[in-house]
């Protein structure tokens, strides 16, 4: 379309009045100059006209073929079709209402759905070209590891092994390493009376390089500050500055006490960067390897602990840098064979590196969400498709209400396709409308969904506002279910027979719209049993998981995580002074029974295993090493662990004491299966410690990491007690309690005693320990109260649409009904004729669902905890309640039939 | 929406009287009617059936579709005139624009008539 055409377009729009005269007056006299040469050949004036009418056209016509042959006049009568719409969806607001509210739901649940995911999912970091970023593994093993790894695919690196390959692949224009793991730190600026507790992370010097960013203020981390004689410096979050220091310029430049080392912040990092990995609670500092300060990770040739992400060069493809990288791995293990232990050794051939993918970083989130994302997909597709049905039905409905509107157009002359283009226009509308509101519901709603998700985080670096992407998926899948739902209504009206329709109107009992409206009451019926069932094997298996026994109890107990007191500053020889300064101050707050330290409690998030060797039994490396922890006196008590046999550790248990151990039921049987572990003696490291502790109790088994299975083989030293000449290992970092009333109350006087007791000694969190609990459950709650919640919405639906169905059905057989009436029919009878229809239908939804529910839950047996795939108390349960609800939704119309009178049915029409 | 030759109108031309336009061809028909001297409606359709020799009767729809089709592309320009009766009418000019876009066709028309004819006598 040219311009100029736009132009005169635009300009006939608007001098609408001027156009159509000037084409009235240049039409009639074409005409009419016609006329008159007819004239002059001898007819009459009349004749005349009428001959060029028949020659020429008519006026009208001819302006109306004039007018339609321009796009403007196109766009004009879409603007009517658009008014019409509005004004026939005022005149029938409960259809209106219904409708916007099936489509708002229906497009909020999957907007807001689809927004996790391309949030979570599909978003890269925030970092120039981040395609060109290679993460060298395949996997999100943590956080340190000894030797080979599992399958060979290597994804955690010695400082040595990083530092080999940074230095032999060209390819990459920057290869970075970072700790796999987050560090608690304990920050403290100069004139704070308490350190506060951050996240940090440790990164090689060119961490900032590799992903190309630029500081907001200041400087950031450079190759030259990772050395161990650099002057120490970080890099802060520029959400931490903004939020914890509000923008204050000062902040770089000044020196912050970390963990005990002045560190100067040299800049801060853009606004969206949020690190390497997707993450609730990202760091808020980051600072160089080299000041890492567990120095044995750095210097150890033999232990593994950093992820390393590399930009490869414009022009290099992954695959022959994977291959290289390979082979430089197993050049390095050759030359390094001491740092895997002997019995490994056959499976060094095996080690290789995979090249995978870096755009989104290390994908934690991405690989921890997938599945659960993936149900949530399926479930809101369900929803959606139960919405479109929904309004498939009311537009049928209304489409066979309006037949003989319909038919009178026609019969007036109205083309089918314009008819269509009408009806379609109304229902783009109002799926256009629907998806607006569903928009509102899922910024809502996102929102909603991440703090079910991150239950307990402080910061999500996902943004719930719908970006340019999820705007478009809402219009398009408005746009779509308009289009699509709307096409079939509107052809099945338009082939109505204009002739049939005038004659008998209203009349009929059956048709073929009512049959399609039938069976997607059925469709709607089998997805809702499907989803309502989904719902009750979700939320009984969260229900399974948190109400199990745990092995201790949750009840009044509140738990403290402290920093690590080596990070606090202290050494080896201050930890029995401290600890015995918190076993008595803390147990002195009003409120606190008991208190117990340990070096980490049930469900934090903490798991140490360790090979043990036993006493008079070969060395033993099958199966998953035992897991172990330090507790102090009172530990099991606080947190209610019941002693099955023998004693607990107590304050007999000094260093210099003999060396004790507590073991747990599954410890005991795994080493002793058929004799009493009491009595026996353990160690750890090597064969010569297999008399270090000897075991004086044994504690009922008790979950510490994994919810679902069993509790892990575990063993529980005394705080102090490390073999002669040892260095301690495992400084206690967790505090119990056990307090009267309400935990959470007792935060503010706890982390008072703490402050007193060392201001430098952090608390990292202070949770009720049924908190700390239901935290490990974010994921599966999510998805219960999601599937929950799709599933009363699918019940909803459903039952709208029976309604609707059914009243519909009432409404035009009110003749028939009046006829039965009065030929004897009593309104039992009629109740039944209307009820069975209804019942029908749901019977047959259910034939259909229930058999689909068994075979979905079978997909979903993996995720359940406590419940089998066909539980038949759920499938009966789900069952009545969408029964109930569809009795119910079809009993209103079907009492509405009951009342029909006779003779003004059958006067009617 | 159209095409700037005008093809989908074949339906509106009294088909089968005296004989429909090959598609396509009656812009080109006005442009040379106009190329004489500035005409207006009736005129033109007179003209091109005179010229014709009653091969062609061109109809109101078509005609004045047409006019706005040339117009909107700049082709012809229009004001209002008495006619010879001291009738009001409006009449219908060749612009610049609009007398190369003549000639081009000319051209082209000439070449695939003759192409066309080479075709139909080749056997």
């Amino acid at each position: 379309m040219s311009l100029r055409s736009i132009a005169s377009g635009l300009r006939s729009l608007f001098r609408k009045e001027q156009i159509t005269q000037e084409l009235d007056e240049e039409l009639n006299g074409f005409l009419e100059m016609a006329a008159e040469e007819k004239i002059k050949e001898g007819m009459s004036h009349k004749e005349a006209l009428r001959t060029v009418r028949l020659e020429r056209g008519t006026l009208e016509i001819t302006k109306e073929a004039v007018r339609s042959a321009t796009w403007e006049s196109f766009a004009e009568t879409c603007w009517q079709d658009i008014r019409f719409g509005l004004r026939t969806l005022r005149k029938s607001p409960a259809f209106t209402a219904v409708a916007l509210l099936t489509l708002a739901l229906g497009i909020g649940a999957n907007t807001a759905i689809f927004t996790l995911i391309h949030a979570v999912m599909l978003k890269a970091l925030p970092v120039p070209n981040p395609s060109q970023l290679y993460r060298l593994g395949d996997n999100n093993n943590c956080c340190v590891m000894v030797g080979t790894q599992n399958d060979g695919s290597f994804v955690l690196y010695s400082y040595s092994l990083y530092e080999y390959l940074h230095d032999h692949t060209p390819e990459f224009a920057e290869l970075a390493a970072f700790k796999s793991s987050l560090a608690d730190l304990s920050v403290r600026r100069p004139g704070d009376s308490t350190a506060e507790p951050y996240k940090g992370e440790f990164v090689s010097g060119n961490y900032f390089n590799l992903f190309a960013i630029r500081a907001s203020v200041g400087r950031l981390l450079a190759p030259r500050d990772d050395s161990s004689n650099a002057p120490r410096v970080a890099v802060m979050s520029y959400r931490t500055w903004q939020q914890r220091f509000l923008l204050d310029p000062s902040v770089v430049g000044s020196t912050m006490n970390v963990d005990g080392v002045s560190y100067t912040i040299t800049g801060v990092a853009p606004p969206r960067f949020y690190g390497d990995t997707l993450r609730s609670d990202p760091p808020d500092f980051w600072l160089p390897l080299s000041a890492e300060p567990e120095k044995w990770l750095l210097h150890n040739v033999d232990v593994e602990w950093l992820y390393v992400l590399g930009r490869l060069k414009p022009g290099f493809a992954p695959e022959p840098v994977q291959a290289q990288l390979t082979v430089e791995l197993q050049q390095w293990l050759s030359s390094h064979r001491e740092v895997i232990p002997q019995r490994d050794w056959k499976d060094i051939p095996r080690q290789h590196i995979r090249l995978t993918p870096g755009a989104r970083g290390v994908e934690q989130m991405q690989t921890d969400y997938a599945l659960g994302l993936r149900l949530l997909v399926t479930l809101s597709a369900l929803l959606l498709l139960i919405a479109c049905a929904n309004i498939a039905n009311l537009l049928l409905a209304r489409g066979s209400a309006n037949r003989s509107q319909t038919a009178v157009r026609l019969a007036l002359g109205a083309p089918r396709s314009r008819l269509i283009r009408q009806m379609l226009t109304e229902s783009v509308l109002l799926a256009l409308a629907g998806g607006a509101a569903g928009l509102y519901l899922a910024y809502a709603g996102t929102h909603a969904v991440l703090r079910l998700a991150f239950r307990g985080a402080h910061y999500i670096p996902i943004d719930a506002r719908p970006s340019a992407p999820v705007l478009g998926f809402a219009i398009g899948l408005s746009l779509a279910t308009g289009i699509v739902f709307g096409i079939a209504p509107a052809w099945m009206a338009s082939l109505s027979d204009p002739i049939d329709a005038l004659r008998g109107a209203g009349r009929s009992t059956g048709d073929r719209s009512s049959v399609v409206q039938k069976s997607l009451i059925i469709v709607q019926v089998a997805f809702s049993i499907v989803l309502l069932i989904g719902a009750g094997l979700v939320t009984q298996s969260l229900r399974n998981l948190e109400d199990q026994n745990f092995g201790f109890v949750t009840d009044g107990r509140l738990m403290v995580s402290i920093i690590n007191p080596g990070l606090a500053g202290y050494t080896e020889d201050q930890l029995g002074a401290l600890y015995q300064r918190l076993e008595e101050v803390l147990p002195q707050i009003p409120g606190v029974l008991n208190a117990s330290l340990s070096t980490y409690s049930p469900l934090e998030g903490s798991n140490w295993n360790e090979r043990v060797y036993i006493d008079g039994k070969p060395p033993d490396y099958s199966g998953t090493a035992p897991s172990w922890l330090r507790v102090g006196p009172h530990y099991f008590e606080t947190i209610g662990t019941r002693l099955l046999q023998g004693r607990t550790i107590d304050e007999r248990d000094t260093p210099a004491a003999q060396h004790v151990a507590v073991v747990n039921e599954t410890f005991a049987r795994k080493f002793f299966p058929n004799e009493n572990a009491i009595g026996q003696h353990f160690g750890m490291e090597d064969v010569g410690h297999s008399g270090d502790y000897k075991i004086v109790g044994i504690v009922e088994d008790a979950k510490y990491q994994d919810t679902r299975g069993p509790a892990y083989a575990t063993f529980f030293l005394p705080l102090l007690q490390a073999p002669p000449g040892e260095q301690l290992r495992g400084w206690a970092a967790a505090i119990q309690l056990h307090v009267a009333g309400k935990p959470e109350n007792l935060e503010p006087a706890v982390r008072k005693a703490i402050a007193e007791i060392d201001p430098n000694l952090a608390v990292l969190k202070v949770l009720s320990f049924g908190e700390q609990v239901a935290r490990n459950f974010n994921q599966e709650r999510l998805i219960a109260r999601l599937t929950d919640l799709f599933g009363v919405l699918a019940l909803i639906l459903a039952c709208v649409g029976l309604y609707g169905v059914t009243a519909y059905a009432v409404a035009r057989r009110t003749n028939e009904i009046g006829v039965r009436m009065a030929l004897g029919a009593d309104r039992r009878n009629v109740l039944g004729l209307v009820l069975r229809a209804a019942l029908a239908q749901l019977g047959l939804g259910l034939a259909i669902g229930i058999p689909a529910a068994l075979a979905g839950g079978r997909v979903l047996v993996n995720q359940l905890y406590g419940v089998k795939s066909y539980d038949p108390m759920i499938i009966g349960f789900a069952a009545a309640v969408l029964a109930a609800c569809a009795v119910l939704a079809a009993s209103v119309p079907a009492r509405r039939a009951t009342r029909v009178d006779p003779i003004v049915a059958l006067r009617y029409e | 929406m159209y095409s700037p030759l005008g093809c989908q109108e074949e339906e509106l031309f009294m088909a089968d009287k005296p004989s429909d336009l090959v598609q396509g061809t009656l812009d080109m028909l006005i442009l040379k009617t106009l190329a004489l001297e500035p005409m207006h409606g009736y005129g033109i359709a007179v003209r091109i059936e005179q010229m014709s020799k009653g091969v062609f009767r061109v109809n109101a729809g078509s005609l004045f579709m047409a006019f706005q089709r040339l117009q909107r592309d700049g082709l012809i320009r229009s004001e209002w005139k008495a006619t010879e009766n001291s009738r009001r009418a409006k009449y219908y000019a060749l612009t610049e624009q609009g007398r190369k876009r003549l000639n081009s066709e000319t051209r082209e028309w000439g070449r695939q008539v003759a192409a066309i004819a080479r075709i139909l006598e080749a056997s």
